[in-house]
């Protein structure tokens, strides 16, 4: 890939080149109207070596800028003993990740989609200020180790979202959609917002005290993040977590099986290695509400006594890129369907909420099983949605809480809200609820 | 370069283009109890252009500078494509074009000092925390930013600036009776080493708090009186309030708009609030912004009146109001939006005492701990709390976060303490893709609202 691996076996003990760029073209609609057309053309580099049995770390636009090897063991000359070694030759999965007919898109095409969805949406709607952003993303990561490990991957995505906020209220309804392949106006999303639009017309205020809850898939966030949190290695090395030395221990309903799933062929987010070019495995988290196993990078993995997981990531919880360090996040996760339909979980129900999203969930003290936000979503009263929720605070402890699941949807859903997911409709027996 | 740039602006075929190209160097170093897990000190260049032409607006990031003049006339194209479907041409205000370079002088500047003596300072924190016997882990890092940055624009424009911040931030995690808490601490956020130099006092007490709090009893949920401290105080201004002030995402939200017109009175008129980059020493303190404009003192509310607010360019232009100096971009990889600057509100006449006094039964909120607005709505959690029983403060509270609607709750300020403080460490997230700005300062007195949602268990 490139010499500055063959250099740096000359002058460091191990070295980690990882290179990424991404081509992005994306059109903006703002209250109905076009509003700007963004391209990017972006590299960037992170080199990690291990020089003298010290760890270090530069960042650059370009392998090829000067003088990276030598700033890169100035900062390992004050670095702390290496605990860990970069990646080893290893076979890594085929995950066609990429589309050449996403490539080949410009802005013309995208123009095209966000206004087909738009016109489509105002048909029936003319009333609304609508949103709208379609993207495209041509990406290729290539990484590299001294150690043998040495791959690239290219991906494709497009994306469509669409909304509009809630007259008179802060909030407001957005639908998303992505693939690795161009894709047709999607009829059946612009249906569900029309229909969740409507239901945001009236406030409805739900009694206070115990109400069961459904957390729609862009929700599903608000308990996965509280788990990342709680299997992720830092937390299992530094002890902070709750689910130190719980393997195989019942922590969650057994309805729930929560399985990291990279490797899908074809699937947005896939990939064949993760951020220390260590391979993806497709790999049960929680399996029937018991826990599987965290998930590890090199460095906590070698801290744990146990081998990386691949799920390196270049992210943290508010920055992500090439300059943030690897951390051990999920890569895609997938939470396997119920038999019951949405819409009869919603019939079920005497009394309770639907929600589509938290806010402030970051507030809350989610390292530890917990979040409190203020819900956005759906009043539901005998089995009907009766209107939308307004200063209504829902909180839980996710290894209390979600213990008690009374069924999950045969439909799923993505969300990109923090995490990479695709996720049933979750019904929790009961949260606890408060309205202003 | 910048005479490059400003030929390559200049040949575009647009109404309006500028180019911005930044040289940044980075330096962190990051203690994770004790284990240090990142040293780096390194540099990355790129650039942004931007066209408006024929009533339509595009923008590029580059990372290769000898692609510059390719993308500057692909956004000009860009441009005309998104104005041709527009029924309503996007214009600019009216901006004198500068000249003019606008260097540093920090007291004591970071650039002069090793990296040794930075992670000396760092580690020298971190073992502070890791004393204390219920610290379980730490997080401590110190960060520091400089942006070398050149702007051109078509008007003749052409400015070279820098930005600098330097932070020495951090958690203390400690763990009692199976309770896990987290509390903070920011030194610096600006471009001054001193400020983040001598600073042991400040750490004892965060530590001393943080041993504290797992022994507190959790909030408990209702509508009550609260007095924010001012760190709370100006995260409640800041995200609340604020990002309701910048132009941008008003321009084309017909409801907020219509509800946010100048004059609208928004609170009692003991409230005063102000948006200005020329405070000095703070993390949100600069003199020119990403779209070649002077940073200027704002307004925003003055005696519980909406008087003015944030603005680009082309937000002035829409609204018909002045300029403001207030698009800002984190990097080369981001295009400038309307961002706060150094947000406050204004000291009032009430001592922290009278505050509590005034309270039968309420909250009183410690230290920011990350919020989220959508709108009028806002949530926001504090570091601790205590509890206020019959005008006297009561027990440390845990997990205690606050809600509410802006309207109501500006409405319901009722007191404003007489002592402003300002936040050390700026890091307010805007956009899509997401912008962490940590030149973006807030600060606040202490401030009583008479209802406040408070979450809790």
């Amino acid at each position: 890939m490139h010499n500055l691996i063959e250099t740096a076996k000359q002058q460091v003990d191990q070295a980690e080149l990882y290179w990424n760029r991404a081509h992005t073209i994306s059109v903006r609609y703002e209250n109905g109207r076009l509003q700007q057309i963004a391209e990017n053309d972006l590299s960037s580099v992170a080199l990690r070596i291990i020089d003298g049995g010290k760890m270090g770390s530069t960042f650059a636009v370009s392998p090829d800028q000067p003088g990276l090897i030598e700033q890169a063991k100035a900062a390992a000359a004050h670095g702390d003993p290496a605990t860990f070694s970069f990646a080893p030759a290893a076979e890594y999965p085929s995950v066609d990740g990429y589309d050449p007919a996403t490539g080949r898109l410009t802005s013309d095409e995208l123009v095209a989609l966000a206004e087909s969805a738009l016109e489509a949406i105002r048909s029936r709607r003319s009333d609304l200020s609508l949103l709208a952003d379609a993207e495209l993303e041509h990406r290729e990561l290539a990484i590299e180790t001294t150690e043998g490990a040495k791959g690239s991957f290219e991906t494709s995505d497009i994306s469509l979202s669409f909304g509009a906020p809630i007259k008179g209220a802060g909030m407001g309804v957005y639908k998303w959609r992505g693939a690795v392949s161009p894709f047709a106006r999607p009829d059946e999303l612009i249906d569900e917002f029309i229909e969740w639009y409507g239901w945001t017309e009236k406030i409805s205020t739900p009694s206070t005290g115990r109400l069961p809850v459904i957390f729609a898939p862009d929700a599903a966030f608000l308990y996965l993040l509280p788990l990342w949190a709680g299997i992720e290695g830092s937390a299992i090395e530094k002890k902070t977590s709750p689910l130190v030395d719980r393997i195989g221990e019942q922590i969650l309903s057994e309805r729930l099986t929560i399985i990291d799933d990279p490797t899908a062929p074809g699937e947005l987010g896939a990939r064949p290695f993760d951020d220390e070019g260590v391979p993806c495995q497709r790999r049960a988290l929680i399996e029937n509400g018991i826990l599987n196993g965290y998930l590890l990078d090199r460095r906590t993995a070698s801290a744990l006594g146990q081998t990386s997981t691949g799920n390196a990531v270049k992210r943290e919880l508010f920055g992500s890129g090439t300059e943030t360090k690897p951390n051990p996040w999920p890569i895609r996760i997938t939470i396997d369907p119920g038999e019951t339909s949405y819409r009869k979980l919603i019939d079920d129900l005497d009394e309770g909420l639907l929600i589509y999203y938290g806010m402030g969930f970051h507030s809350g003290n989610y390292p530890q099983g917990q979040f409190a936000v203020q819900a956005i979503g759906f009043h539901i009263k005998g089995g009907d949605v009766v209107g939308r929720l307004d200063k209504t605070m829902v909180s839980a402890n996710i290894y209390e809480d979600f213990r008690r699941i009374r069924a999950v949807s045969a439909e799923r859903g993505p969300s990109l809200a923090f995490l990479n997911s695709t996720t049933p409709y979750v019904l929790v027996d009961s949260l606890q609820v408060a309205g202003a | 370069m910048k005479d490059e740039l400003a030929r390559i602006v200049t040949g575009l075929d647009a109404d309006y283009a500028d180019i911005r190209f930044e040289e940044n160097r980075k330096t962190r170093v990051a203690y994770r109890g004790e284990e240090l897990e990142e040293v780096a000190s390194y540099a990355t260049s790129g650039g942004h252009a931007r066209a408006y032409a024929g009533g339509g607006k595009a923008i590029a990031s580059f990372s290769d500078p000898a692609q510059a003049a390719r993308i500057a006339k692909s956004v000009a194209a860009s441009a005309r494509i998104v104005g041709a479907k527009r029924d309503k041409p996007l214009r600019l205000a009216e901006a004198p074009p500068i000249r003019e370079s606008f260097p540093l002088k920090p007291l004591k500047d970071p650039r002069t000092i090793p990296l040794r003596e930075k992670l000396d300072l760092a580690a020298h924190y971190n073992e502070m925390i890791l004393r204390e016997p219920s610290v379980l882990t730490t997080e401590t890092h110190y960060d520091e930013f400089l942006s070398n940055r050149v702007f051109v624009n078509t008007e003749g424009s052409v400015i070279i600036y820098d930005l600098l911040v330097v932070n020495i931030v951090g958690t203390i995690v400690t763990k009692a009776k199976g309770v896990v808490q987290r509390v903070r601490f920011a030194f610096g956020g600006d471009a001054d080493y001193t400020r983040v130099l001598d600073r042991d006092e400040e750490l004892k007490e965060r530590i001393e708090f943080a041993r504290q709090l797992p022994h507190a009893e959790p909030a408990k949920a209702g509508l009550y009186p609260v007095i924010l401290d001012p760190s709370e105080a100006g995260l409640f201004i800041h995200e609340a309030f604020g990002h309701l002030s910048e132009a941008d995402g008003l321009q084309n939200n017909p409801a907020f708009r219509e509800r946010l017109q100048l004059g609208t009175p928004l609170a009692k008129p003991l409230l005063n609030v102000t948006d200005d980059p020329a405070l000095p020493g703070l993390p949100g303190t600069y003199e020119i912004d990403d779209e070649g404009v002077r940073g200027a003192k704002t307004r925003l509310i003055t005696e519980g009146i909406l008087t003015g607010r944030m603005h680009s360019r082309e937000t002035a232009a829409e609204f018909g109001e002045p300029l403001s100096g207030n698009m800002r971009a984190v990097d080369a990889h981001f295009t400038p939006l309307v961002r706060m600057s150094n947000i406050f509100i204004e000291s009032g006449e009430s001592s922290f005492d009278k505050m509590v006094a005034s309270i039968e039964d309420g909250y009183y909120l410690v230290g920011a701990k990350g919020g989220q607005t959508s709108g009028d709505q806002f949530t926001f959690g504090a570091q601790w709390g205590y509890r206020i029983e019959n005008g006297r403060l009561g027990p440390m509270v845990r997990d205690i976060n606050m809600s509410g609607e802006l309207f109501s709750t500006l409405e319901a300020i009722s007191m404003i303490g007489n002592e402003l403080a300002f936040a050390e460490r700026g890091g307010c997230g805007k956009g899509g893709p997401q912008q962490l700005n940590r030149k973006s300062g807030k600060g606040a007195p202490h401030i009583k609202i008479d209802r406040v949602t408070i979450g809790g268990v």
